[in-house]
């Protein structure tokens, strides 16, 4: 079976299953894991639609202007087209988004015109003429016979019924489908048009011009650096064959913006992700992958991970009765270190009677679990809206420099929102703002919602008395005679500074102009406003960090998440062979870091050959690396080197296979360093 | 070898003063030291016993906090004195004749002599002494310490008067590389290139890099020392590996996450397992897990259907994309129907056959070493990345090397949707490489591939005549080349005007890269010998060796295409006899 190229796996012949068996029967640790798993489905499935629905919303404006610019190119009788109508789609940089953008574009032009949508990429066209191969194959949705390479000139592809046969590069297949299938337009998306060779680019809108009379083609040109630059590859003759228009697609950043209030910061979410993990899936967006689909996957490898490892997850169930849960679960829940903390602070209390309950009855805990879980989740809903309101108000204000929400969130998350120099320069700026830009503010409080648009979008409810606000303020300004907004005491406006020279010297000093009366009351609502929002932040901005059951709601682990993603597989190998002790946790080549003779005998041959070649230079002489490996392994009575040199061998070709060395040809017997450790 | 380098010292000591001429530094150097010996005999005994029985910091330290008079000894004394003397050195005519008659005498030509070879290169030294030097070296060798010493002294007693009357330029302190001390360090710098530890990674790189810093010996395996196929499998049959016990905790490590990968990729992601070690005996394993899962599941419980699992083997030589695309067909389309030919459709076709009629479960493929040899070509790549893309396929791939990472774009990444899994085993490559082979081509010993010379005695026997004749050539030109090599470096050596190895060594490199023998000298040389009278026919004969391994062909840094028999030397002597012998018949 090993030396097999591929196959079908089939099962040994004798049928023997010992492993698994054994461990069933051991107390099982997967014990609720398909009713955490039940769980997971649901929730992830939830948060996949909030997805969806995110997703195409943010592409909504951009495709719609696309398919309304489709649909108004397709060719009328009367008026003959004089150049091919060119989409522009600047996608942005992140080339790995482009593919499913495309493919829902397609979707919706499919839909909503009467069109053929034909999607090419730089891979498949390397030149023209397989360019039309496949455009073809792709238009007329034939499914090709068996053709080989080399006979196709010679051969006729199709049967047509009339005149001579087509070649199979010919567009006269398509027009033929064409007066078929009666379709407005026939759409032809290029998706990396940066990747594809210019000749390639300038050959087909020549031939699609020529074309032009009989073929109605729309073009749409991917591009993820700029129209300018894609202008600048073609000819000036290819491009005014072109007429073309802009469109600027949602970019990536933007759309994780969106995706991370539907998700992570949504209020409703449940599980939430924890600080330093939403932290971590950010930065990674960030510096190296710019993919929303990577994003995603993400976030759906948190909840994966948190139902199947985490036994306290099955206490997310929907309307949960005592009957559902094993005791193993309650003991789940008295190791955690939130319980731990629970009880200390209900020990220093001096209440022993509950915790004497807590420890020992799985009902009484089941129902502080089920009081406290709606608190939890509570608090952690409001900690989410703070930071959107937060987000608002700085955003309402224009307060720079901007600060995006996922930023303000995991702030919050991690409870260094409420001192930060963020929330009390906000504070200050909201005392300083006019009347007509509080009263701004205080309306898209009232109209905030969970989510930036959509109909699952909930409102948000601050617990402030928004409308009095916003009523009293209503009739301050009616009443205001003066063009002028209204200012606050606090405005800068109303100081003054006054420079007056005493004894040569300079003192300035501040005096604060008097107020009119309509300025001191809306002085007055300003105060009250801030003074109801600070509270507000106070009760809503807490560490929810130390919260009881906090692990069962939030999912913060880096460990398997960094790994998994963002592997170092160099560091790994080199790692094992540098310090095999760490994998293999054997005694004969233990701890020796406090002598000098770390390599040891008992070593795989591999690890030994492998710290040998560390320390040589840049060429090694593999003869002097054998006398030093035998000097090491070999034994002193033996006088047959053949065992030592076999391991010898199959050391210095795994080194080889792992790409570690090369042959040298400068001297005989000499190999090659290619990798240096930790670089 | 010391006394050499300590003469050339010394003559640094006389180029960095400035009152010194440089047009005769020997006979200068010589001169100064003749006075010197003429002079105070006894110094010599003294000297040495000031060498070892002071540190030479101490003495210098002494030297300076006594100023002049605090040392009494005659050779510091005797430099003051003879100022004159000194002058007298400066002017080049005025060479006396004492020193003219001293240049005669055998000591001054052996001394000068050795000298001279110092100069012009310090790697004679490794060469063996001529009887002469050997004499010369014995002759001098008593005394080269003493007036090492005695130049040394100077120096120190230079450095040590306040000198108002010369402008010298020189800054104060001892010429640089005068000093006892520097030399030991040097020479123990250069006995010992071990690199300082814990050096941190980039430093690490530029140490092990640095210019002549890699010096290797010339030590070659002899052909016996290396195991041949048989050898070494008998030999590891009989290996007991002392960590087998860890080796089967880690595996069982790995068991254990067996059912959270059926849970990853059932869930749409797919798997990469790296680390070192062979993973080979994980995949089978969780193949086999995967398989038993899946029978005890829906459309196969109580049926006597079986799940379909692919298994590629990414490391078997020769495996083609279509392989695996053909097996992945064979397992999702309904037998019976007829494939396409290309792969782009094959392709598409396993792709649409999948969308229109997914399967119960999605299909798993199994792919060992996915970053080996034969499967990084991009276009392998991309069409692997388009399948895992698809719902219904799940890939669950090793990788062995350390960069495989870089196989990848962003757009290929995301395509794949990998969960990576360190999945370290220890276990050996035993399947994926071929240990001999491997070490055989590292070391330029692919010759052996073919069964050495009994091997090639074989294929020529079943050859024609003019082949024979041909590979006859090859070896005689390959052997003459090596000898002609041989030669141009024994010249060098000889001739040698460099001083170090490294540039001694620089000519060398060349002659290594251009062995073997040229084809178009090849080819006329055949002609000649009426082997063959077209390229034509050359080719055909060449390609037989080709294909039996017999020759090897490369390019060289000219891009001239060139032919080699893969042997050494001596073993290309025995076989051209054997060669010689078999045509006498």
């Amino acid at each position: 079976m090993e030396t097999k190229k591929c196959y079908m796996y089939a099962p040994p012949e004798h049928e023997s299953r010992p492993s698994k068996r054994q461990r069933t029967s051991e107390s099982d640790p997967h014990a609720g894991l398909s009713e955490r798993l039940k769980i997971y489905s649901k929730t992830w499935a939830e948060q996949e639609k909030n997805i969806q629905r995110t997703l195409e919303e943010a592409d909504r404006a951009t495709q719609g202007k696309i398919i309304d610019f489709v649909a108004a190119n397709a060719p009328s009788e009367d008026a003959p087209r004089i150049s091919i109508p060119t989409g522009l789609i600047v996608a942005g940089p992140s080339i790995a988004s482009h593919g499913p953008y495309f493919e829902r574009l397609g979707r919706r032009i499919r839909d909503e015109t009467n069109s053929s949508y034909v999607v090419l990429t730089s891979g498949e066209s390397p030149n023209l003429k397989t360019l039309l191969k496949i455009l073809i194959k792709k238009v007329t949705s034939r499914i090709e016979e068996d053709d080989d390479d080399e006979d196709e000139i010679g051969r006729f592809a199709t049967s047509s019924r009339r005149g001579p046969k087509l070649l199979n590069f010919d567009l006269g297949h398509i027009q033929e489908w064409t007066s078929r299938n009666m379709v407005q337009s026939i759409v032809v998306a290029i998706q990396d048009s940066e990747a594809f060779d210019t000749a390639v680019l300038i050959e087909m809108v020549d031939l699609f011009y020529s074309w032009l009379d009989r073929l109605p083609f729309v073009l749409l040109f991917g591009i993820a650096t700029s129209s300018e630059s894609f202008e600048e590859r073609l000819l000036g003759k290819s491009l005014r064959y072109l007429d073309g228009q802009q469109f600027d697609v949602t970019q990536s950043d933007d759309i994780i913006e969106k995706l991370f209030r539907a998700t992570v910061a949504h209020p409703d979410t449940e599980p939430h992700i924890g600080p330093n993990l939403c932290r971590r899936i950010l930065e990674r967006q960030k510096d190296h992958v710019q993919n929303i689909q990577d994003f995603v996957h993400g976030l759906k490898y948190a909840y994966m991970s948190h139902f199947y490892a985490n036994p306290t997850t099955i206490f997310l169930k929907n309307d949960p009765k005592f009957k559902d849960f094993s005791s193993d679960a309650f003991e789940a829940i008295r190791n955690l270190p939130s319980f731990r903390r629970y009880v200390e602070e209900k020990l220093e209390v001096g209440d022993t009677r509950s915790v004497r309950q807590l420890l020992c009855s799985d009902n009484f805990l089941f129902e502080v679990i089920k009081e406290l879980i709606v608190t939890v989740q509570d608090a952690l809903s409001s900690l989410s809206i703070a930071a959107i309101v937060l987000t608002r108000i700085r955003e309402s204000l224009g307060i720079t420099p901007k600060v995006r929400l996922s930023n303000v969130w995991s702030r919050a998350a991690s409870g260094e929102l409420l001192d930060s120099p963020l929330l009390r320069e906000t504070m200050l700026s909201i005392k300083k703002t006019p009347s007509d830009r509080l009263a701004r503010l205080i309306d898209s409080l009232i109209g905030l919602t969970t989510e930036d648009v959509g109909r699952h979008a909930k409102e948000i409810d601050i617990p402030i008395d928004l409308e009095q606000l916003q009523r009293e303020l209503k009739t301050l300004i009616e009443g205001n005679a003066s063009s002028e907004p209204l200012r606050s005491q606090d405005d800068v406006r109303n100081e003054s500074v006054r420079t007056t020279v005493v004894a040569q010297k300079v003192l300035l000093s501040k005096h604060k102009a008097a107020l009119s009366e309509q300025d001191k009351a809306y002085s007055g609502i300003v105060a009250r406003f801030c003074q109801q929002l600070e509270s507000y932040f106070r009760f809503a901005l807490i560490d929810t960090r130390t919260l009881f059951l906090y692990e069962v709601l939030v999912y913060d682990l880096k460990s398997p998440h960094t790994e998994v993603f963002q592997p170092r597989p160099r560091l790994a190998i080199e790692r094992a062979l540098a310090t095999p002790h760490d994998y293999l946790g054997c005694e004969c080549c233990g701890n020796m870091q406090d002598a000098e003779n770390t390599l040891a005998g008992t070593q795989p041959a591999t690890a030994i050959v492998y710290q040998l070649y560390l320390e040589s230079g840049a060429i090694i002489n593999a003869t002097d690396l054998w006398s030093a490996f035998h000097a090491i392994v070999g034994k002193d009575d033996e006088d047959d080197q053949s065992q030592t040199m076999a391991l010898f061998q199959r050391a210095l070709a795994e080194l080889k296979f792992l790409g570690l060395i090369r042959p040298s040809r400068k001297k005989a017997d000499h190999i090659a360093k290619m990798l240096w450790k930790g670089l | 070898m010391a006394s050499a380098k300590r003469k050339r010292d010394d003559q640094d000591a006389e180029d960095t003063t400035p009152r010194k001429l440089r047009t005769q530094p020997v006979e200068d150097e010589n001169d100064s030291l003749s006075e010197l010996e003429a002079q105070t005999p006894s110094r010599r005994g003294r000297g040495l016993l000031a060498e070892n029985g002071t540190p030479r910091s101490i003495l210098k330290k002494s030297g300076l906090a006594n100023e002049l008079n605090a040392t009494p000894k005659s050779n510091r004394r005797l430099t003051f004195t003879t100022p004159t003397k000194a002058a007298g050195d400066e002017t080049p005519n005025g060479t006396p004749t004492i020193v003219r008659n001293a240049d005669r005498s055998a000591r001054r030509k052996s001394n000068r002599q050795l000298i001279d070879r110092t100069i012009n290169g310090e790697d004679s030294e490794d060469e063996v002494l001529g009887e002469e030097d050997a004499l010369a070296q014995q002759i001098l060798s008593e005394e080269e310490d003493g007036q090492t010493e005695k130049r040394d002294k100077e120096a120190d007693a230079q450095e040590a008067i306040p000198v108002p009357d010369t402008p010298s330029k020189r800054p104060r302190g001892r010429p640089k590389g005068t000093g006892k001390n520097q030399l030991a360090a040097k020479a123990r710098k250069e006995r010992e290139p071990s690199p300082p530890t814990e050096l941190p990674a980039q430093e690490q790189y530029f140490w092990q890099n640095r210019p002549g810093g890699n010096k290797t010996s010339n030590n070659t395996l002899t052909s016996q020392t290396l195991l041949n196929h048989d050898e070494y499998f008998d030999t590891m049959k009989s290996c007991v590996d002392r960590h087998e016990p860890e080796k089967e905790f880690l595996l069982e490590l790995h068991s254990r996450a067996y059912d959270q990968w059926i849970f990853e990729l059932e869930e749409g992601f797919n798997i990469c397992l790296y680390g070192y070690g062979s993973k080979r005996a994980i995949t089978s394993n969780f193949t086999a897990h995967v398989y038993q899962h899946l029978l005890d599941q829906a459309p196969y419980k109580g049926t006597k259907r079986t799940p379909n699992i692919v298994v590629v083997n990414g490391y078997t030589p020769n495996l083609t994309l279509k392989d695996v695309l053909t097996t992945i067909a064979s397992a999702t389309i309904p037998k019976g129907l007829k494939l396409p030919n290309q792969i782009s459709s094959l392709l598409a076709y396993i792709l649409d056959t999948l969308a229109r009629d997914p399967p119960p479960h999605p299909l798993l493929v199994v792919i060992n070493s996915i970053d080996s040899a034969n499967l990084r070509k991009s276009l392998v790549q991309s069409t692997l990345a388009a399948l895992a893309a698809h719902p219904s396929i799940n890939i669950f791939c090793t990788a062995d090397t350390p960069n495989f990472p870089l196989l990848w774009d962003v757009g290929l990444k995301a395509q794949f949707q990998f969960l990576f899994h360190d999945a370290t085993t220890f276990a050996p490559y035993s399947v994926e490489i071929d240990p001999v082979e491997i070490v055989n081509e590292l070391l330029g010993r692919s010759g052996r591939r073919i069964g050495g010379r009994d091997g090639i005695g074989f294929v020529l026997k079943s050859l024609p005549l003019n082949a024979r004749a041909l590979f006859r050539i090859i070896v005689t030109e390959q052997i003459k080349a090596a000898y002609m090599d041989d030669e141009d470096q024994d010249d060098e050596d000889v001739t040698a005007t460099s001083q170090s190895k490294k540039k001694k060594n620089a000519p060398r490199t060349p002659s290594e890269s251009s062995q073997g023998v040229e084809y178009r000298r090849l080819f006329h040389k055949a002609r000649d010998e009426f082997v063959c009278t077209s390229e034509v026919a050359f080719r055909t004969l060449l390609k037989e060796f080709h294909d039996h391994q017999m020759i090897e062909s490369k390019k060289d840094s000219m891009g001239t295409e060139r032919l080699l028999v893969p042997f050494r030397t001596e073993e290309l002597q025995m076989l051209l006899e054997e060669l010689l012998l078999e045509n006498a018949f």
